[in-house]
């Protein structure tokens, strides 16, 4: 073993606090290092994440407390995959960002930069942990960093879009500690697999309440449309690799949560309709909203919460198949958007409201950049040669194996929509001519690198999707294991 | 004495109820900023009480295994909501700082604290 799980939370802990001392000695240290950290975590996780293959899953225990009493640390098929996921986005964010506000002064890229880092590390954090409180304050290290990163920018209305999320995220932190008393109260237990094991106990009526809380709590981040007023004004207001951050990162988390809570710690199937009933709404809601906007971030924005409720979806289906495709279509949706945030950006760069109609005849200006974000577009629709298609795909095979025909229509109907109003930003940017007087600012070296790898990604996978499809099996059976994750923590007597 | 602990346990966890009650109300209905965040933190502090009282044990001792004191393992109160709430505490603070420097961010730019006056992004 190369090296333990807890290194992904205390390195880039370590790294976001200890920045600023370097950065008073070597004012490019503040760049440097979260990229270095990056990298080095997703070495770490790939590594680990072949160890895990040959020996099966990792439980690191905390400070010598053995579970259920100590917190534990758990790398699994499962959490490695989403961990593997998330430290390689940080890392593109990182390089997407190297520059971020290099001609104005120092400090930005500070506070940017460490703000990144405690983002990364909460996300990675509520992963691998094995505890419901310690997730509690992953969550909060997650949403403090978030609010941080949404008013990042002083001139817009940054700080409305951020005190809206804060009031929401407030309010869910202390609906998750109601929930988590509630547990506690009756188990007497924080550990995951222990709660997991004597859930059967727990009365019905308490069981249930805790459940809404914890979903009411979760759906917040996870952008479950009821709880989602938070996220296009966010996705508008915050920096653009933010944007894809929260898409590709944080959103990842919040779905993992739910998802551990409903296969793992609770023992009712209704759960699973409760998660097609919602992934539904959130789903139809988001994509007709993204139809009518016409601001492009706002567009992205909706498009990805229904992303996230075509990942419900799958994930109530509750067969082997829908885990696939919920994992397939998270892989495919973190990288997809990503590309689309960055390369959206670079196509409004500059301008005042970030209209759809200021991308018109782009294809001329910045030949590289549309193209990515054609591609994007192309691959999020579900069109074929793209990985976006086998996802689509995987989702509708599982639907129909269950016979769950109104569902498949559904998705595909809203799909339609979908095409049309991302086709209709790739229609503007070819075929519209350009009005404006403004030069389009062209994107940077390290930016392009960023956008191309992602690119080549998403074509690389759409023609050989087997490459990850094994490690997408490997990580659905272990999260459908329930029995095999209780044993992994709790007989842990190494 | 039995009539006398269940009135105490009513008193403090309808008290808990009642704080989170009142801090949501304030948080969900009054217009000004800083009443919101005076309501948010009011919510906080009802389920910190919350917290406190599950864990509270009638004439419990610390829960500290010193010599001579072994014997005492079911009378010691249960540290570990107690752990829990000073780390919710610590959040808590956390959250209103920020909430309360966005508080400041949004009178400089829009030069009021009425929130229905700041509605520059809609659904």
């Amino acid at each position: 073993m190369v090296g333990s799980p807890v290194l992904f939370v205390a390195i880039p802990l370590l790294a976001a606090f200890i920045i600023p001392l370097t950065g008073m000695m070597w004012k490019n240290s503040v760049r440097v290092i979260p990229g270095l950290v990056l990298a080095f975590m997703f070495f770490l996780s790939i590594s680990l994440m072949g160890y895990v293959n040959e020996h099966g899953t990792i439980v690191e225990v905390l400070a010598g407390w053995k579970p259920p009493i100590g917190i534990n640390l758990v790398f699994s098929p499962f959490t490695g995959f989403l961990t593997t996921l998330m430290t390689f986005l940080g890392f593109i964010v990182w390089l997407y960002s190297y520059k971020f506000k290099r001609n104005v002064d120092f400090e930005p890229s500070m506070k940017y930069f460490m703000l990144l880092m405690l983002l990364v590390t909460g996300s990675v954090g509520i992963v691998l942990t094995g505890d419901i409180f310690n997730m509690f304050v992953f969550i909060e290290i997650v949403s403090i960093s978030g609010y941080g990163l949404t008013s990042f920018y002083t001139r817009r209305d940054s700080a409305e879009a951020a005190f809206k999320f804060l009031f929401m995220g407030a309010i869910a932190s202390t609906f998750l500690l109601i929930a988590i008393m509630i547990i506690y109260s009756q188990l007497g237990t924080l550990n995951i697999a222990d709660i997991a094991e004597k859930m059967p106990m727990m009365d019905h009526k308490l069981k249930v309440l805790s459940l809404v809380f914890f979903i009411l709590a979760i759906g917040v981040e996870a952008e479950i449309f009821p709880l989602n007023g938070w996220a296009p004004d966010v996705y508008t207001e915050a920096p653009g690799p933010i944007g894809a951050a929260f898409a590709g990162i944080v959103v990842k988390a919040a779905i993992y949560a739910s998802v551990r809570l409903v296969y793992t710690m609770y023992d009712f199937s209704g759960a699973f309709d409760l998660f097609i009933i919602i992934g539904l709404i959130t789903f139809i809601m988001a994509e007709t909203t993204a139809l009518r906007q016409d601001r492009l971030k706002r567009m992205l924005a909706y498009s990805s919460i229904g992303q996230m409720g075509l990942v419900m979806i799958a994930f109530g289906i509750g067969t082997k198949e829908g885990v696939y495709a919920a994992l397939f279509l998270m892989f495919n949706h973190a990288i997809i958007k990503s590309l689309l945030f960055f390369s959206g950006s670079y196509l409004v760069f500059n301008k005042k409201n970030k209209y759809i109609k200021h991308v018109n005849g782009m294809g001329k200006y910045l030949p590289i950049t549309s193209v990515l974000f054609t591609i994007g577009a192309f691959a999020i629709i579900g069109l074929p040669p793209f990985a976006g298609f086998w996802s689509k795909l995987a989702i509708l095979t599982a639907a129909a194996d269950n016979k769950m025909v109104v569902l498949i229509a559904v998705i595909l109907i809203i799909s339609i929509l979908e095409a049309v109003y991302y086709l209709r930003v790739v229609n503007r940017i070819y075929f519209y001519d350009k009005k404006e007087k403004t030069e389009p600012k062209k994107p940077s070296l390290n930016a392009l690198v960023a956008m191309i790898s992602l690119g080549v990604i998403v074509l690389v996978i759409g023609f050989y999707p087997d490459l990850i499809s094994g490690i997408l099996d490997r990580a659905a059976a272990d999260l459908l294991d329930k029995g095999n994750y209780i044993k992994d923590v709790l007989t842990l007597n190494k | 004495m039995e009539k006398y602990l269940n009135i105490l346990n009513i008193a403090i966890y309808g008290s808990a109820v009642l704080l989170m009650l009142i801090g949501l109300y304030g948080a969900l209905t009054k217009k000004s900023l800083i009443k919101i965040v005076l309501g948010l933190s009011i919510l906080d502090s009802g389920v910190h009480l919350l917290m406190i009282a599950i864990g509270y044990l009638k004439d419990g001792t610390a829960p500290i295994f010193s010599p001579g004191n072994e014997d005492k393992m079911n009378i010691m109160v249960d540290p570990i909501p107690q752990a829990l709430v000073l780390t919710a505490i610590v959040i808590g603070f956390g959250v209103t700082a920020v909430a309360l420097s966005l508080v400041i961010r949004l009178y400089r730019h829009h030069n009021t604290l009425r929130i229905d006056e700041i509605k520059k992004l809609k659904w």
